[in-house]
């Protein structure tokens, strides 16, 4: 008898496919009442240490992660049905809480952690809608590789500012503000910090500076840890982590930085509110607060005492050492969210190539110029930076309620639809010509120091 | 054996888009008869085949099978077993297998399958096969298992589509008389289609010779040999010298011609013909002797000069060809031992036997 | 009379042509069962995500989205730049994979059967695992650049810009050009070649004007669908940072948090109707030009020996070809064992810890790929076989628009399907459970189903294609009637095509990632490619993820290497003796 040949080889798949969907839909059922589920954007690491912890201290539960990047992870609960939507909302985006909170897919609840302070710097750690609360504190810096700064003799940076130096053209690394909640508030910070003008010359020139833009702001990290980067804008746990996880890696936080909240909050219409809750008080006690020291997962308490048994070395942004000079208004960076973003991506994201040409130009033309001086080529280079580096967009635009309007997070209509991709147009070619503009310019200062 | 069966076809016609394959087919079958479709490929005649066996369907007219229409019965439910001219074995199965199939499919209980299995494949001689894969097979033997599987459902019809073609020509003539004793004793009512005149002749009781979707002429082997209708057939069945003629007048049961090669000669009338036409006279190569032009003219021949053009030497016979007027005569003279031959571009005399004269019009 | 009679008959009845004319009522409830399931897991799905680039605030019709889509000259760049890396894509791939068939086929060849099942191992990796891999060789900083820094203090932007999505996206796909052109010049006819030979023609006009014209169906086919995966692929320029494409800037439209922007909803719609196209051109062009060109105890093409110089310069080729290809997995393997690995040529020191780790947290992932895939391959055989059936076999009425419906499958990016999946099935419950289906696997074994099925498909046909029509009909004549006849003759017949078909449906939806990500609902039914992208995530997960994605490799590899043994002992059966 052949391989094949027979009818019952060919039948029997058949009956075993429908035997299994039937019998794995009923072993669905059979413990569906003893488990919380979170939806989260947070590695394994640290999920699977807190999974671990809180199946520990509360046997016959199960708890289910569902680990999604922060976009995935607010479609699957817009999508999900009410009833059966997951419990909890674990992640780092504050912007991610924001709209599920718009879209009242949070559920308020008494569940702050009364030891928890109002506020780290400026910024509010538990929402003040009550919606969610802060779990773990991050701060942003700047982490690099050891061994890439020292086979390209790199010397460190201590200071955003920093990254603007030629030194530093195409060895720095960043992920876009559209595409990550950190590197948005790490940007606000700059603008908050430095004014409108100033603080995009300093984004934009960071951004000529820059290998690549990530599309995930793992990419960071994941590169600066391998070595395809010299050093990354992160957040201060990728850092801490990946030189915990044996990696050649240093970390600092600049001296104007951001100390925001990851949040947890509870999910609306959830399939199991009360173990959700439960859930959350852990995450926020000090047993829960406690597992953030874990190597792997390196974060910030929101519990100040618990840095009294913190690991040595481990920093303190209470402690007063980390401060954060910004005045951070939270409310400001939410009224432009989405304008910062768009603005960010058609000026350094998808005209990265221009941009990194007419920065090369401006090093070059600076080199030169360095070595012999000529006082027209100065001239030239100042007004190359200056159409280089200066936003498209005006301070005073950004503060136009009307303007601000067609930005707001609703569908959009066949008008809107127009208007904002004629603005993304604008932007897009205005930046185009600019950077060309500012290489053409600093060309012509280069020549002239010959 | 079994019932013997009648097959009727009445008004036949099958057209693929604009084309017409098959058009205004009339047609019996007689029961236990040994039938031959003959033609060229594109006359039609598999698709006649193919339409008993039920693979095609006709746009118009009916198909009868012992009496019973089965112009809409599917082919699983006519009875009507085919040997296809691959012989599409299945190659996944043994040769048991592929002859036990139709038997399976008709449910019978296994005893009486492996009794039957058994039974064909002996008549086929081939039991001690019954293991083998088709793949491990002569062409011979394959083309016996394809037979054997289509005897073991002891059909009504037994069709055949070009059973021979892929045989080598001394197995070809083997496997004919092979099928054609097989047939005898079984007398099932049986169909043959092939292109090969001689194959149709050998085995065939009655020839149906089809050509652009027409049978041309239907009737025995010698019949069709000896009284060709049309050019068509009188070409596709033997080979024929034709010669142009006129006829000048038909009465009395006597038509005289005239031909550039012949002259004046007169022929009994065998069936109506109109006068002042043109048309072939036609005989057989065999039919016609050779003489020198200065020797005796022996027997009732109408006679022409002609100058051989050349010869061959085919061992039974040689094959002169002979230029007589505007025309190239083929002509074979049986061949002995010590018989002298007529040189190339010398005359020579052919007498044709007015009983071999044909006139063939259309 | 006669003739009036025949009249009379013709009209009463309808004018086809009748071939195949039993049975259409079984033949026309499996097509409706299937057009059904097409509509509701494909069409319907797809539907309700793409409907926002037509539809205006108050839900009314409007095309004004496109106009807008239009006047953006980031798209039009991002349109020239896609095509042109898919076309790039598709000659770098020609590149590297005529040479391959070309030497495995044409010549003896010690390990042809090893190079051929090597240089489809591209294929089954998981395309995240492969860039990160990559980078770690041809990177910036990557083993190759560090090498030759430290040689002759240069570096090569291999992986820079579209360049480096060129590279990545030939490296990946090239198997896609290396089988279909190997299937091709195996049914050449030898006495094709033989007969150039014998008037005249040898070496590159020989391959030139008989060989290749023979073998461009088999590679237009290959070729096309190298195209369409490349201009539809997004997870490769997004993880070598290149955004001016159409895919990224679909998926970065629609991804981003909050805002429902339809110009990513236009873009897919576009990419959608330009990949259709592209297969449809490519069919179109291929019709009536499918020479299957060995006869009935003909034999493929014989096989020359190599000079010694011509041996040497083979090897050396195919050697340097394989290790490209072959880079990625190197690369993973090294990752897998490796302590720590940044910045070196090679890994710091090497550990077996990850599997360790793998082996302790993910078996239920490697159980749950094997059974969601299994399942969905088995789905895309039976589908397969049944949808071949009908465009082969019958004169169903539309019988081609299910060809089309599941071929379309091809073009229809994995997040896309996915949130049609969510949106559609919301609040669906699986009969006789309460489980919602939305919270099952069952949609994610459904989506690689829908997702897979052009490739099982593709293979039914080609394999119902090569089966003589006169088998089945010694089968009906012989008493069987339809079913009976596919189930005995057809089916067994065409196990090879159909075992294929399993294989190439399993491993490319075992690292399936898009779709995967989106309807992975607990970690319970996480399959290993989702296993991967997770560990993924964290610098300390990099080591596991690698070993999970080595085990996926070996996994897929076993189970492809074990069905081409059981492909060649049957085709050796049926065939060698014929």
């Amino acid at each position: 008898m052949s391989f094949f040949g027979s009818d019952t080889t060919m039948r029997a798949p058949l009956v075993v496919a429908s035997a299994f969907i039937l019998s794995c839909g009923m072993a669905f059922t059979a413990h569906a009442q003893q488990v919380v589920s979170i939806v989260t954007s947070f590695p394994k690491d640290l999920t699977g240490v807190y999974k671990k912890a809180f199946e520990a201290k509360n046997p016959g539960v199960t708890v289910e992660v569902l680990n999604k990047g922060t976009s995935a992870a607010v479609a699957f609960v817009r999508e999900a049905p009410a009833g059966n939507k997951p419990d909890v909302f674990w992640a780092s985006s504050p912007d991610a809480f924001e709209v599920l909170a718009s879209e009242k897919l949070l559920q308020k609840f008494d569940g702050a952690n009364a030891k928890v302070p109002a506020k780290i710097g400026e910024y509010p750690i538990n929402d003040p809608d009550g919606y969610y609360y802060g779990q773990a504190l991050a701060g942003y810096g700047l982490m690099w590789n050891t061994r890439y700064m020292k086979a390209n003799k790199l010397p460190q940076p201590k200071e955003w500012a920093d990254l603007v130096k030629p030194v530093y053209f195409s060895h720095v690394a960043t992920s876009s503000p559209s595409r990550s909640g950190t590197t948005h508030l790490t940007v606000e910070t700059i603008l908050q910090g430095e004014g409108w003008n100033e603080g995009w010359r300093q984004v934009l020139a960071i951004g000529g500076n820059c290998a690549a833009i990530t599309e995930r702001s793992f990419g960071v990290p994941d590169g600066v840890n391998n070595g395809q980067f010299g050093i990354g804008i992160v957040i201060d746990f990728f850092g801490l982590s990946a030189r915990a996880s044996g990696f050649p890696i240093e970390f600092i936080y600049p001296s104007v930085t951001a100390i925001v909240p990851a949040n947890i909050g509870l999910i609306a219409d959830a399939k199991n509110p009360e173990l959700a809750k439960k859930f959350i008080a852990f995450a926020l006690s000090p047993e829960g607060q406690q597992l953030l020291f874990d190597a792997k997962i390196s974060r910030l308490p929101v519990l100040p005492e618990m840095y009294e048994k913190a690991p040595a070395g481990y920093p303190n942004p209470f402690g007063g050492k980390i401060t954060a000079k910004v005045k951070f208004d939270p409310e400001l960076s939410r009224s432009r969210y989405y304008v910062i973003n768009s603005l960010f991506d058609h000026t350094v994201t998808f005209r990265h190539k221009e941009l990194v040409a007419a920065t090369k130009a401006i090093h070059d033309a600076s080199a030169k110029l360095a070595s012999k001086p000529n006082a027209k080529g100065e001239a030239l280079l100042k007004q190359a930076r200056e159409i280089a580096y200066t936003p498209v967009l005006s301070a005073e635009k950004v503060q136009d309620k009307e303007f601000l309007k067609l930005y707001s997070a609703s569908k959009r209509d066949a008008m809107k639809t127009k208007t904002v991709t004629a603005l993304e147009e604008e932007w897009g070619s205005q930046a185009r010509k600019n950077y060309e503009r500012a290489q053409e310019l600093a060309g012509q200062a280069a020549a002239l120091a010959r | 054996m079994q019932n013997k069966v009648k097959v009727e076809a009445r008004n036949i016609a099958v057209s693929y888009g604009a084309t017409q394959v098959l058009r205004d087919i009339n047609l019996v079958v007689e029961p236990g008869e040994f039938f031959a479709l003959l033609g060229p490929s594109g006359s039609g005649k598999s698709t006649l085949l193919r339409l008993i066996a039920g693979f095609n369907r006709a746009q118009s007219g009916q198909l009868l099978i012992g009496e019973v229409d089965v112009s809409r019965v599917p082919p699983w439910r006519r009875n009507v077993g085919m040997v296809f001219q691959n012989y599409a074995l299945w190659p996944h199965m043994s040769v048991w297998q592929n002859v036990a199939f139709g038997l399976e499919e008709r449910r019978l209980a296994k005893a009486v399958i492996a009794q039957k299995v058994q039974a064909a494949l002996a008549l086929v001689n081939l039991a001690e096969y019954a293991n083998r894969r088709p793949s491990q097979l002569s062409g011979g033997q394959q083309q016996r298992v394809a037979l054997a599987r289509t005897l073991a459902i002891e059909p009504d019809v037994l069709l055949l589509d070009e059973p021979l073609s892929n045989l080598d020509a001394k197995l070809r003539v083997h496997m004919r008389d092979e099928l054609r004793q097989l047939q005898r004793n079984l007398g099932i009512t049986t169909i043959f289609v092939t292109h090969d005149q001689e194959e149709a002749m050998t085995t065939a009781d009655r020839i149906a010779v089809m050509d652009q979707g027409i049978i041309q002429q239907l009737g025995t082997p010698m019949d069709l040999f000896d009284n060709p209708v049309n050019r068509f057939v009188a070409n596709f069945v033997g080979s024929i010298n034709l010669l142009p003629g006129t006829i000048r007048s038909a009465d009395d049961g006597v038509v005289r011609l005239s031909s550039p090669c012949l002259g004046e000669i007169s022929l009994p009338l065998r069936s109506q013909i109109q006068t002042e036409r043109t048309l072939d006279i036609g005989f057989r190569p065999h039919a016609a002797q050779l003489q020198a032009p200065d020797s005796a003219r022996v027997g009732d021949c109408v006679w022409a000069q002609g100058i051989v053009a050349d010869f061959e030497f085919l061992g039974e016979f040689v094959r002169y060809h002979v230029r007589v007027a505007d025309s190239r005569l083929v002509i074979d003279q049986p061949h002995r031992t010590g018989h002298a031959l007529f040189a190339v571009d010398s005359t020579v005399a052919v007498g044709i036997p007015p009983a071999e004269l044909r006139l063939i019009q259309g | 009379m006669a003739a009036e009679e025949s009249a009379g008959t013709i009209a009463a009845t309808p004018a086809w042509s009748g071939e195949h004319s039993y049975a259409t009522l079984a033949q026309g409830a499996v097509a409706l069962a299937i057009g059904a399931f097409l509509t509701l897991f494909l069409i319907v799905p797809v539907g309700t995500v793409i409907y926002v680039a037509f539809a205006d605030a108050g839900g009314g019709f409007t095309l004004a989205h496109f106009n807008s889509f239009f006047q953006l000259s980031l798209m039009q760049e991002s349109f020239w730049n896609s095509l042109y890396v898919a076309v790039m894509s598709v000659l770098f791939a020609s590149f590297i994979a005529l040479p391959l068939a070309y030497f495995t086929v044409r010549f003896r060849f010690r390990g042809a059967l090893l190079i051929q099942t090597l240089g489809v191992l591209p294929l089954i990796m998981p395309p995240f695992v492969g860039a990160v891999a990559m980078q770690l060789i041809f990177g910036r900083s990557g083993s190759v650049n560090l090498l030759l820094d430290e040689w002759f203090g240069v570096n090569l932007p291999i992986m820079e810009g579209l360049n480096g999505v060129i590279f990545v996206e030939a490296l990946h796909y090239f198997p896609f050009i290396l089988m279909n052109l190997v299937v091709a010049l195996n049914n050449i006819d030898s006495a094709m070649e033989e007969s150039a030979q014998n008037l005249g023609a040898s070496g590159l006009r020989l391959f030139r004007r008989i060989v290749f014209p023979l073998a461009m169906p088999g590679y237009v086919a290959g070729a096309s669908l190298v195209f369409v995966k490349v201009f539809d692929d997004l997870g490769t320029p997004l993880v070598l940072n290149v955004t001016n494409m159409l895919a990224p800037q679909a998926y970065l439209r629609i991804t981003s948090i909050g805002l429902e922007d339809p110009i990513g909803y236009v873009i897919s719609v576009l990419m959608i109707a330009f990949s259709l196209v592209a297969l449809w051109a490519s069919a179109l062009a291929l019709r009536g030009r499918d020479y299957a060109t060995l006869q009935r105890g003909g034999s493929s093409l014989g096989k020359r020996i190599l000079s010694p110089w011509q041996s040497v310069l083979a090897y050396t080729w195919i050697a340097f070809v394989l290790l490209l290809v072959l880079s990625p997995h190197i690369g993973i393997l090294l990752l897998s064992f490796a302590k720590v690995w940044s910045f070196s040529v090679l890994p710091d020191s090497f550990t077996l810890e990850h599997y360790a780790t793998v082996f302790r947290d993910s078996q239920q992932m490697i159980t749950n790929t094997l059974l969601y895939c299994g399942i969905a391959a088995l789905l895309d055989v039976i589908l397969g076989t049944a949808i071949a059936y009908l465009i082969l076999r019958t004169r169903l009425p539309l019988r081609n628009s299910l060809d089309f419906m599941a071929s379309a499958a091809l073009a229809i990016p994995g997040v896309v399907l996915a949130i049609g999946y969510l949106r559609t099935f919301r609040g669906v419950e699986i009969p006789f459970t309460s489980e919602l289906l939305t919270s099952s696997w069952i949609l994610l074994m459904l989506a690689y189903t829908v997702r897979r099925l052009p490739y099982a498909l593709r293979s039914c046909v080609a394999a119902l294609q090569q089966l003589h029509v006169s088998l089945e009909e010694a089968a009906e004549n012989l008493g069987a009637g339809k079913m009976r006849t596919i189930r005995r003759i057809v089916v067994p017949l065409m196990a090879g095509g159909m075992l294929a078909g399993f294989v190439t449906s399993f491993m490319t939806a075992a690292v399936e990632l898009s779709a995967t990500i989106m309807l992975t609902t607990s970690q319970s039914n996480a399959p290993m490619s989702y296993g991967i992208y997770l560990y993924m995530q964290s610098a300390a997960g990099r080591g596991p993820g690698a070993a999970l994605g080595v085990l996926a490799v070996l996994l897929v590899a076993v189970g492809t290497y074990l069905s081409h043994r059981i492909l060649r002992s049957r085709a050796t059966e049926l065939e060698t003796r014929m």
